[in-house]
Parts: structure tokens; sequence; C-alpha cells
């Protein structure tokens, strides 16, 4: 399943200037436990598509809001030379196309 | 009698819930009236505002400017502040002009200064800088400095080259600010949750619960469903909080509140402050009707050490843009030898006689703008927005080194090409723009303090 099926949000952001952390909302207790039982496979997605080895992703899965939270290091820190996304607001994209 | 010592005088008859109402998590961008005098109907014991984020980049801090404008501070202060004075609260303002360094702490209180004086307020105000000495250079010998997340190692170079060093103030400088017997608190950079948390830790109140709700309220109605700016109200016990927005639209659910605790942050099971942090692995979120969740279960532990979290900024040069678009398929599908052969023709021309003391660099927006992507798109776009940038020592160099680049990709005859009369589409003219001072963050790390009171002081003004 693509993640931009399951998900109810698909967001990112800065966690400090250092890092990005991209939010997986899941709609209910079924999608989240698929989303979180793959996790493993997830962390090596995102490390493919956003060009980092796999132990600088970590995941999270969070139950108390059904979200699985993805942090990794940021290409760029915030706002340095060739930064092309200060917030950080628009790095998901990579994440929507996922398939789980 | 202050407001402070009010709050505090009535404490000691009885104890009761603390009432705290979030007005606003970003402070200059408008607080909606409707909303914040709603919360001020439900008498608050105190209003609490945040002005500053690092995530708006390291160009506030390192230029000493705010991110709102003037008129739009002035106008949110002044409405917090006759709101506090009317209602005899307390007023706690953290993060003040955006990044908290001196420059933005002095405008901020020289907006304070001006509408007190225009609107007739007097109060008594505290204020604590958080300037952080160059005297960070002995805790750097003295390995007391480390660096956060992906940072490298800070030097003594860094400290000289910083235009300014900031320190996240916790909740003991706010504590140490409340406890002059004042009516009204404003920090230089701090942690949001010391806005909210101090009352409560000196109220007794436990130290895991306040923060966490600290953490909440400082965003206002972010934790809602739908989120937004509106004010919120945080009433807190010695077991739980309960949070309602001050907007009947909005909607604070368990789930919406539990998801606040990702919202910027890498791990939303915990919450730091210098003094340490609290834990939030045992937290549950109920429902106390369909606009009131009730949040209990988080615990504090003590820093065996305090530490500060320093950020700083320093000047890269000056900043001129290029700005222009592209339709033509055979200039979009070969953009990336286009700017690189620009690029070299725009060097041999202005640096004849001068060393290469720019960078040049190119984006077309459509393709490659917002993100290096791994791979090619599948398709290529109809238009792209093309964005040329320069950093430069000097305006003028920035601007020469633009507009030479502007003349040459315009022209420039690359293989395949039938546009041959130009490659670029002007949206006006000059399509050159210079904007100012560039600058990046070069401090992001842990210092130890042995005394946070020595080096941030307080100052107390009698308005």
């Amino acid at each position: 399943m693509r993640l931009d099926s399951i998900a109810k949000v698909i967001r990112s952001k800065n966690a400090g200037p250092c890092l990005l952390t991209l939010d997986l909302m899941l709609p209910d207790e079924a999608s989240f436990a698929y989303v979180a039982e793959r996790a493993g496979a997830l962390r090596r997605q995102v490390a493919r598509r956003y060009g980092r080895s796999e132990n600088e992703v970590a995941v999270l899965p969070f139950k108390p809001a059904l979200a699985v939270k993805i942090t990794l290091p940021r290409d760029v820190v915030s706002g340095d030379v060739g930064d092309r996304d200060v917030y950080g607001a628009q790095q998901h994209a990579p994440l929507l196309e996922i398939e789980l | 009698m202050t407001a402070v010592a009010r709050v505090f005088d009535d404490f000691a008859r009885a104890r009761r819930p603390l009432r705290s109402l979030g007005a606003s998590g970003q402070l200059g961008y408008g607080i909606p009236t409707p909303a914040f005098e709603a919360g001020l109907a439900r008498a608050p014991d105190m209003i609490g505002v945040d002005m500053g984020s690092i995530d708006i980049g390291p160009a506030y801090l390192g230029g000493g400017q705010m991110a709102p404008t003037r008129v739009g501070a002035k106008r949110d202060l002044r409405k917090v502040l006759r709101a506090a004075r009317r209602l005899d609260v307390p007023l706690i303002v953290g993060s003040a002009g955006s990044a908290g360094a001196r420059p933005h702490l002095d405008q901020t209180l020289d907006i304070i200064r001006e509408i007190a004086r225009e609107d007739g307020l007097s109060f008594r105000m505290a204020v604590v800088a958080a300037d952080v000495p160059r005297a960070i250079k002995q805790a750097i010998a003295a390995a007391r400095v480390r660096p956060m997340d992906t940072m490298p190692a800070l030097t003594d170079q860094d400290v000289d080259a910083a235009s300014h060093i900031v320190g996240q103030l916790g909740l003991e400088a706010f504590r140490r600010a409340l406890e002059a017997d004042v009516d009204v608190v404003v920090l230089g950079r701090a942690c949001d949750t010391g806005i909210f948390a101090s009352m409560p830790d000196m109220l007794g109140f436990p130290a895991g619960i306040s923060m966490h709700m600290a953490k909440i309220v400082e965003c206002a109605s972010l934790c809602c469903v739908p989120g937004g700016r509106d004010t919120i109200l945080g009433v807190l016990d010695d077991d739980g909080f309960e949070l309602e927005s001050m907007a009947p639209n909005r909607a604070a659910t368990p789930s919406s509140v539990a998801a606040h605790s990702l919202y910027e942050q890498a791990d939303p099971y915990e919450i730091r402050e210098p003094g340490g942090r609290a834990d939030l692995r045992d937290v549950t979120y109920r429902a106390l009707d369909a606009r009131r969740t009730r949040v209990e279960g988080a615990t504090f532990e003590p820093a065996e050490r305090p530490t500060l979290k320093l950020e700083g900024a320093q000047m890269i040069g000056h900043r001129a843009l290029l700005l222009a678009g592209a339709a033509d398929p055979r200039f979009i599908a070969r953009h990336g030898e286009i700017f690189a052969q620009v690029t070299r023709v725009v060097h041999d021309l202005v640096c004849e006689d001068t060393p290469e003391d720019y960078r040049l660099s190119f984006r077309l927006f459509g393709v490659d703008g917002v993100r290096a992507w791994n791979e090619p798109p599948a398709h290529l776009p109809r238009e792209g927005f093309v964005m040329g940038e320069c950093i430069a020592p000097t305006p003028a160099r920035a601007e020469e080194v633009v507009r030479t680049a502007k003349q040459y990709l315009l022209h420039h005859g690359y293989e395949g090409r039938l546009a041959t009369a130009g490659n670029l589409a002007f949206p006006f003219t000059p399509p050159e723009v210079t904007i100012g001072e560039a600058y990046r963050f070069n401090v992001f790390h842990l210092m130890e303090v042995d005394d946070m009171a020595q080096m941030f002081p307080v100052e107390v003004e009698n308005l």
C-alpha cells in the first residue's frame, strides 16, 4: 500500500536546524499497526529515497496519536548556503509514494 | 501589590487549580480578538506569549531583526499588555523579538515602553537578556560545550564570527524574573515551556505535568482540531491539566492533543529543558467533553548538570537574486548543463582581475527548486521558475555577478537551441534584486553552566 493512500497526514518540518522530522498520522488502529509493524521496511525506504544511510534514520511509532515519526539529518543546516527549504515544510514529498 | 504577588497571595490563602492563558504562539502575526476576549472572561491567573523560534532561520538572529513587523508586534503586545493590566495578572513574554538576542529584546522593550506611555499604563517589569558572554571560549577550552545533532565541534573562531549568540533560558530564569515581584516578565531567547511552567513551579505543582502543559499551551490552539492560533486556556491541578480552546470551532481532543507532541520534535516522548526533561511515556489523554481534554501522567527527571542550548549566527555575505521564468522545453530539459556553463562564463568575466570571492547557483523551480532529488522527474514541466542566487562579500559584488549572470543566461547558446532571441521570461525589470545580508547558523550547541543567575541577571524597570 502507498503511504499517501493510508495516512491522513503526511508532513515534514525541522526539529531544530539540523534535523528533519516527518510525521505519518494514521486514521485508525489497524492502519497504525500495519505501518508500525513495517517500521524496518519503512526505515530502509526512507533512507534510500532521502539519500541517507539507515542508521541515520529513526522510525518511532507513537501510539497515543496513531502516528509514526521519522527523523533524519537535513542535507544542509536550515538556512545555510544551498538550503532549499528553511522550515523543512515541503520535504515530505518523497514519502508519499513509498509502498509498504 | 504587584500582579505576581497577588497570585501568590491568593494561593497562600487557598490552594486551587492554576488557570493559564496561552494568548499566542507567534506574537506579532495577530491575536484573534473573539477567542482572546473569551479567554479573559475565564479569569486567568496569567497570560503568556511566545515570540520566537529557531525555525525561522539564521537571518533574524544574525541580523538583529524581528520576524514580524514592528507594527504587528506592537499591535499584539498592546493587546496582551492592556488585558494583563486590566485583569491585574502577570504577563510573561518569551523569546522577545523572535530570535531573542539583545537587539530583539531592545526592540521589544522599546515597543512596550511606547505602549505604556501612549496608553497610560504603569507596571513593574523584569527583563532577562539571553545573550551569552564571549566567556564561552573558556567553556570550550574546558570541554564543557558539545555539538547538537549534526553540528561540528564549536571553535573560538565560530564564537568570534557569530554576530549574536544566545542561550535558551530555562524555567529558572523565568522564576528569578517572577521572584523580582513584578507585573510583566520579558525574556530574551527562552525555552517556550518556561513561559507557562515557571508559575506552576513556584506554586509547587508537579514539574512533569506543568512542563507538559506549558509545551502545549505555548502554541495556543495548535493542539486542536482544526488547529489554529486562537487563545487556549490550560487549567492545572496536582494530578493533571485540562485544555480548552477559547475559539468555539476548535476542539482539544485526546488524539489532537497527543498529536501535538509530534510537532517540530524529534522525540514525542520527551520535552527537554536546561534543568531536566519531562517524560511523556505514561501520559493519558481523556476527553472531558467534545471540546476539552484532560491530560495526566508526565514525570520529570532533573538534569545532573544544567545545560544551556546555544544558538548563534554568522554573516556570510550579501545576497542578490535573479528572478525569471522559462517555457522552452529544450531549455528546461538541459537546465543543469546550461546553468553549469553559464556559471563558468560568468566566472571568466567577473574574475579576470579578482579572485572568485562569491558563490553563484541556479535552481529551476518545477524541477529541483525545493529538493535536490535523487532521480530526475518522470515528466518535465511546461514552465519553470529560474532563480539565480549569489552570495558575495559586498552588495555591489553580488549585484555585479547576478547582473552578468542574467545577461549570459538570457543569451546562452546551448546545444539544440531553437529560441535564439532569449532563454528567459522576465516578469518585470530589473529582474535582479539585492536582498541584504546572508547568515548561517554556526552555533547550535549545548554548554554546561554552573551559575545561570550570574550569567543571566534580572533587570527590573518601573514603568
